[in-house]
């Protein structure tokens, strides 16, 4: 490197291409930028920017090149800004921490959650607890649950989902320390929790939790359940092969509603198969959420998640061809290709997350 | 086995077999239609496929591979296989994933199909001697 040479032609001093030229040149700047940057203190910052560098290289620079490079630098200054942008809200998905940050009061929270769950559980019948532990605890399935209790696989789903609606409603009862004021009270919330329209009708709950601020304040919680999921966004819980169909269907059920292409939607379709399939191979359970997009323009984002082992080398599973189970090694790079956006953030013992995002073609 | 709709059927047609599918399949389905379908070629003894595969949804890696090794044992059976009834939008998204499915044949539908494994069970390639 000619460092040691560059020393010397430093010192040419007496000329006055130094500051004051340099002064000169701040209204072509600050026009130069205004033209490309809307706003004010932005553009003011790249002005300081922008004759800052100049200032520094005004030396090196000939005399009379200084406007020429001047504008030049302007121009630079500009450009990086929009680049770095562009660069911010590409990888904005990866500065998100998938785990919430904890909270001081956190275990507190956690240990009151957990008395109010246990508090709740005990105000079950004992065969209903029993059921439902072995279901969620235990992992035991419904059809060797059934085959216990001497029923079929759907009246134990019923059931526990009969059980967890109670549970539900207990929790809350517990958690917010009421007792419910009135005898209706308690079959009205049952209602709502198990989101059974008929019977709510029976208890006639609409008219009820006018009359019952107490209801009225338990019931948006109940409320709020499964009411998310029919807006534009579809959540999937993925644990087996069926799920991929499900995980795609609702990817072309949304994507049909946001008048996407037919080809495209077969595009999105396959490549949520591609990353749904992932997950069930590799990390046993996860979800898919697929939601609508309005910014910058309408398109479709899904987003697979698992909390599975993670990939180790994210670089390499995004090649063509590499493959660690019987596949053809297409399921990520495939995917890639399909949409027009893709991100894998993936850390080792904690999960993967994939990101991805077609926008509609504007036709 | 339960009482669930046959998502696939496969019915026999003089000496070809015809494989339908009938709804999106999952991994699972699609690996027991692969069995089923290798396990008829030798019970009836078929000596031609032909797969309709234009309920499918998506034809992603999974199922192209599926499907090429399908063919791939037909063959090993003695039997000539032809895919029939890829949607233009699958077809679209099968290049795009870059699925390399040259060495499996291929037919618009059912019809050209079987016009397609009458030729080839009629001339069988030529074996270099």
């Amino acid at each position: 490197m000619p460092r040691v040479a560059a020393v010397e032609p430093v010192g040419t001093p007496g000329e006055e291409s130094g500051p004051a030229g340099v002064a000169d040149l701040i209204p072509l700047v600050r026009r130069i930028v205004a033209a490309r940057v809307p706003d004010p203190a932005t553009a003011d910052d790249l002005v300081q920017e922008t004759l800052a560098r100049v200032l520094a290289a005004a030396e090196r620079v000939e005399p009379g090149m200084l406007e020429p490079y001047a504008i030049v630098t302007a121009r630079n200054v500009v450009a990086s800004m929009w680049r770095e942008q562009d660069r911010q809200r590409r990888h904005q998905h990866r500065v998100v921490d998938l785990r919430p940050p904890e909270a001081p009061d956190e275990d507190v929270l956690a240990a009151e959650d957990r008395a109010a769950v246990a508090e709740a559980l005990t105000r079950l019948s004992d065969r209903e607890r029993e059921t439902l532990l072995a279901h969620e605890v235990s992992g035991q399935d419904t059809r060797s649950l059934a085959a216990e209790l001497g029923s079929t696989a759907g009246a134990v789903a019923a059931q526990l989902n009969r059980t967890r609606a109670r549970l539900r409603v207990e929790y809350l009862l517990v958690s917010e320390r009421v007792e419910p004021p009135t005898e209706r009270c308690r079959p009205v919330l049952l209602a709502l929790s198990s989101g059974d329209r008929r019977r709510q009708r029976e208890v006639d709950a609409a008219r009820h939790l006018l009359e019952c601020d107490v209801c009225a304040r338990l019931s948006a919680p109940l409320l709020g359940r499964g009411r998310r999921a029919r807006d534009d966004e579809l959540r999937v819980p993925v644990r087996t092969d069926a799920d991929i169909v499900a995980a795609r269907q609702a990817a072309r059920e949304l994507a049909t509603k946001l008048r996407f292409s037919p080809t495209d939607i077969t595009l999105i379709a396959t490549a949520v198969s591609e990353v749904t399939r992932n997950i069930v191979r590799f990390a046993d359970s996860g979800e898919v959420v697929v939601a609508a997009l309005e910014e910058p323009r309408c398109g479709i984002s899904i987003v697979a998640r698992d909390a599975g082992p993670g990939i180790p080398d994210v670089e390499r599973a995004l090649q063509d061809g590499y493959s660690t189970y019987q596949g053809l090694g297409l399921g990520l790079p495939g995917a890639r290709r399909l949409m027009d956006e893709f991100a894998v953030v993936s850390e080792t013992g904690r999960g993967t997350t994939v990101t991805m995002t077609k926008w509609r073609g504007d036709a | 086995m339960t009482a669930v709709p046959r998502l696939f059927s496969i019915l026999r047609q003089g000496p070809y077999l015809i494989a339908s599918v009938h709804t999106a399949l999952d991994d699972s389905q699609l690996v027991r239609f692969q069995e089923d379908l290798v396990h008829r070629i030798g019970a009836d003894r078929a000596r031609g496929v032909v797969i309709d595969v234009a309920a499918l949804d998506v034809l992603d890696s999974f199922g192209s591979r599926t499907l090429r090794d399908v063919a791939e044992m037909a063959r090993l059976r003695g039997a000539v296989t032809v895919i029939v009834g890829i949607q233009p939008d699958v077809a679209f998204a099968m290049v795009e994933l870059g699925m390399d499915t040259g060495s499996v044949l291929t037919a618009l539908d059912l019809e050209e199909g079987l016009v397609e494994l009458d030729r080839c069970v009629a001339a069988p390639p030529v074996v270099p001697t």
